[in-house]
């Protein structure tokens, strides 16, 4: 173990002795001396001496710790199953959020942390999103890992994931930051996520592995969503939302924030319609977000020049058909009176079947809940 | 002194005929009656007893057995009432063995000698037509009920006066101080016809499962319909026994038959059951009463809904176990259940149509309107196993309802219209199925889909394409090529079509949701 290694395995110790939340406690134990120096003197009981009288019930707290802890091996074990940790004096500690007033003081993180270098952006929505919501996420997840954003997020169900899912998809980075040790997937559902952001991109933490998600947890860990990125992109939030804890946290530490906009009748876009009032910028598409950073935009992908071939072969009533279908899902009994009014000639519910389900084989269209259809994800 | 009368009862729907061995003899004065009798059976002694007294016939102080045979089967029910009483009378001479001849009997007697209602003459009577007797004397409430078996007399008496004076009158030649009941089953029918029952036309909206409901009818195809709270479901349900064929001289005697037995027919007002049932049970209905049980087993609600519509409202709130015991009956159309006396076989061949919400708050997909969790949504929709599932061919979403729907609009197509239709296409079954003992496309197994149900080069090659992209299961398959022949049949078509096949599979949602 190098010099450097061994006084990042007492400085692990002293994280974990401190406790969370004692950042200003361990800064000012930075002038006692190394971590190394502070356990020399927790193990020789002398620590309590050393310190102001106000630090005195911490200091008999970390003494009774290095009692019986076994530094080096509690490291080594750690750093074996591919956790590693970082604290904020250290050169690859990410610089962005080293500067937030409330950063954390140390990171446990597996894979990459975000590349200085490289623009990042935050994107997050809720949970229980819509079909709109998840058609937007998984489109400017994409492109904007495509154009070199790293995407960082928080690998909730919803919106988060599906972003991070396409950046991935797409052959971009992304960041998880999560609000339980790095060693737990959480929610169990993104496994597959969870899986391709350990071996693709990165996953982080300030809680040691082990800790199991508590609701008291996620609150804090948005201020590392937001302090890690150059501007925050809300995708989906109804009006009383956890997405705008991260937002507030974002206008503290001076971010951009973005919000794409919605129908004003549908709940999931009520927050972000908001922030647009408040002054966020409203995007609506990938490339617009890019032009607000000064990045370049990436080249029409072939996907999308085939499909807008594709529609030039279909047949007229198929089209006029998928003309009627939106990101909201419609049930058949809508979709087939909505027919007859924009056409005025009336579709019987066999046909409409018929051309639904082509368009549904042709990827045009989506079902979703049985029979409701909405336009297909491209 | 000894004499013997004929009598009946029934054993879960089917029935047959009793001798009821009257003997009186002297000794000490006592009442007996064996042949391993329920306690209401037994109870006829007080009854009878008492009602002959209360008629001026005081019994004599001898010792009196009552013997029913088969003696090794159990008997039920109180019809012995009569038949023992008029064993007693012929026992003391006052009337002569022959003019009971023949005559089945049956009833329950009141302390005053009235005659009152009994369950099961339908049955009864019809046994006792097909083992040759020529009369039945029956209640005059149930008489009616009995009449209509053709080809045997049936007497309707009130009290033990006038059924003596009937059977003297025979003994001395008389032709017959009552006549036979007699009764037009046709008119039945034409009586309800009038009655403004629930139709089609009332329900504005809702093309999709209208249409969904039609295919179910005509191909007797089970029909779960999925939509949020207020949309229509129950409605529709309600009015899905409107399209289908009126029920058959047959079919109607079978659901009478267990409705008799049931004591569910109501006579004289109701005297065969000639509307398809439509039963709907509340969710927290046990297992027993869904399928019928009981020590004596007594028929089910699925029995009950024979030939007709079960529907179950909400049905994610059924219990799990409840609605697995339907497995059985929607596969055999039957049920059987087995008590140490032998095996009861009810009959249960009825049409499944579920409704039930998207998720527990009932707007999904709607996000705007959800408060579920995805995960919410999932275990909602898990409540329903997935082999119950698998027998229900057609499933189809009911769109939220907009005021424009409910403030009129022009009038749907009325029932009548749809009935059309529906019978169009069941003749096109009747023809297909003649000699095979299945009456619709829902009842194919494997091998008649294999035979019926052949697609074109073109249509397999779609079937292909969408077994792919819309990721079908293996077992919906031949859901999917049966719901295809119905909408084949509904459009006359003699080769199922990739339209055809495409609204099925539009229907075949199942197994994914």
């Amino acid at each position: 173990m190098t010099q450097q290694e061994t006084e990042r395995a007492y400085q692990h110790w002293l994280y974990q002795a401190a406790g969370m939340g004692s950042r200003a406690f361990l800064t000012d134990l930075e002038q006692t001396g190394e971590a190394q120096v502070v356990y020399d003197m927790a193990k020789r009981g002398i620590l309590e001496e050393q310190l102001h009288i106000r630090y005195r019930r911490k200091a008999q707290k970390i003494q009774a710790f290095a009692a019986h802890y076994d530094v080096l091996g509690e490291y080594e074990r750690m750093t074996e199953r591919g956790i590693l940790f970082v604290t904020i004096r250290d050169a690859s500690y990410p610089q962005r959020l080293s500067v937030v007033s409330d950063a954390p003081y140390a990171l446990y993180y597996v894979g990459r942390l975000p590349d200085a270098g490289k623009r990042s952006v935050a994107m997050i929505g809720a949970r229980n999103c819509s079909e709109y919501g998840k058609k937007m996420a998984g489109e400017f997840g994409a492109v904007l890992a495509q154009a070199g954003v790293q995407i960082i997020s928080g690998m909730a169900r919803g919106i988060d994931g599906i972003s991070q899912q396409a950046a991935i998809d797409a052959g971009g980075y992304s960041l998880g930051v999560f609000g339980c040790g790095v060693d737990i997937c959480y929610p169990a559902e993104n496994r597959a996520l969870y899986e391709s952001l350990l071996a693709e991109g990165g996953v982080c933490s300030e809680y040691p592995p082990g800790i199991e998600p508590r609701a008291v947890l996620f609150p804090p860990r948005n201020r590392i969503i937001s302090g890690l990125c150059d501007g925050v992109l809300v995708i989906e939030a109804k009006e009383r939302s956890g997405t705008l804890i991260t937002v507030d946290m974002a206008l503290e530490q001076g971010r951009e924030v973005y919000a794409i906009p919605g129908r004003t009748t549908d709940a999931l876009s009520v927050g972000c319609n908001k922030l647009i009032r408040q002054g966020a910028g409203l995007v609506m598409t990938p490339q617009e977000l890019l032009d607000e950073m000064q990045m370049t935009i990436p080249a029409l992908t072939e996907k999308n020049v085939c499909e807008q071939q594709s529609l030039f072969t279909m047949e007229e009533t198929t089209e006029k058909v998928l003309r009627l279908l939106d990101f909201q899902p419609k049930p058949l009994a809508l979709l087939q009176e909505a027919y007859g009014n924009a056409y005025e000639t009336n579709i019987s519910v066999p046909k409409l079947c018929h051309e639904l389900l082509q368009l549904c084989a042709s990827g045009h269209a989506g079902q979703t809940a049985g029979c409701y259809y909405r336009k297909g994800i491209s | 002194m000894f004499s013997t009368i004929t009598s009946g009862t029934v054993c879960g729907i089917s029935s047959y005929l009793v001798q009821v061995e009257v003997d009186l003899s002297r000794g000490l004065p006592c009442f007996q009656m064996v042949g391993l009798l329920s306690s209401e059976v037994r109870e006829a002694r007080e009854r009878v007893r008492v009602a002959l007294k209360n008629t001026g016939i005081s019994l004599p102080p001898m010792c009196i057995n009552v013997n029913l045979s088969p003696a090794d089967v159990r008997k039920e029910g109180t019809v012995f009432d009569l038949p023992v009483a008029i064993g007693i009378l012929t026992c003391l001479g006052q009337l002569t063995g022959p003019c009971t001849a023949g005559t089945v009997l049956l009833g329950e007697l009141g302390l005053n000698g009235e005659i009152k209602p009994v369950k099961g003459v339908l049955p009864i009577v019809a046994q006792a037509k097909e083992r040759g007797m020529r009369r039945c004397i029956v209640p005059q409430d149930n008489a009616m009920e009995g009449a209509v078996v053709e080809g045997i007399e049936v007497i309707g008496v009130s009290d033990i006066t006038e059924t003596v004076a009937y059977l003297q009158a025979i003994e001395s030649g008389g032709s017959g101080l009552i006549e036979p009941e007699q009764i037009d089953v046709m008119s039945l029918w034409e009586s309800t016809e009038g009655e403004k029952a629930l139709d089609f036309a009332d329900i504005n909206g809702q093309a999709a499962v209208k249409r969904a409901a039609e295919v179910a009818a005509a191909g007797f195809h089970h029909l779960l319909m999925i939509g949020p709270p207020g949309s229509g479901k129950t409605m529709l349900a309600r009015r899905i026994p409107s399209i289908l064929p009126p029920l058959s001289l047959q079919e109607s005697l079978e659901v009478s038959t267990i409705y008799s037995v049931s004591g569910l027919l109501h006579p004289p007002k109701e005297v065969l059951i000639t509307k398809r049932p439509f039963l709907n049970p509340h969710h927290t209905i046990t297992q027993q009463a869904l399928a019928g049980g009981g020590r004596v087993p007594a028929p089910g609600i699925v029995s009950l809904s024979h030939r007709g519509i079960l529907f179950l409202d909400e049905l994610p709130e059924f219990k799990r176990q409840t609605l697995e015991i339907l497995r059985q009956p929607l596969e055999d159309k039957e049920v059987q259940i087995a008590r140490s006396s032998g095996v009861y076989r009810f009959p249960a061949d009825f049409m499944l149509v579920g409704a039930m919400n998207p998720c527990p708050c009932g707007y999904y997909p709607d996000m705007a309107r959800c408060r579920c969790s995805p995960y919410e949504v999932k275990r909602y929709l898990a409540r329903i196993s997935g082999p119950i599932l698998d027998r229900i061919d057609i499933c189809v979403e009911a769109a939220p309802l907009r005021f424009k729907d409910l403030s009129g609009g022009a009038p749907g197509e009325s029932s009548a219209q749809i009935r059309e239709r529906v019978m169009e296409a069941r003749k096109i079954q009747a023809e297909r199925f003649l000699g095979t003992g299945l009456h619709f496309n829902a009842d194919m197994g494997a091998a008649q889909v294999e035979k019926y149900c052949g697609l074109g080069v073109k249509e397999k090659r779609y079937m292909e394409q969408m077994f792919s992209c819309m990721q079908l299961s293996a077992r919906g398959y031949h859901r999917i090529l049966k719901v295809a022949r119905t909408i084949a049949d509904l459009a006359g078509c003699r080769q199922i079509r990739e339209e055809h096949l495409a609204e099925a599979i539009c229907y075949r949602q199942a197994d994914r949701i």
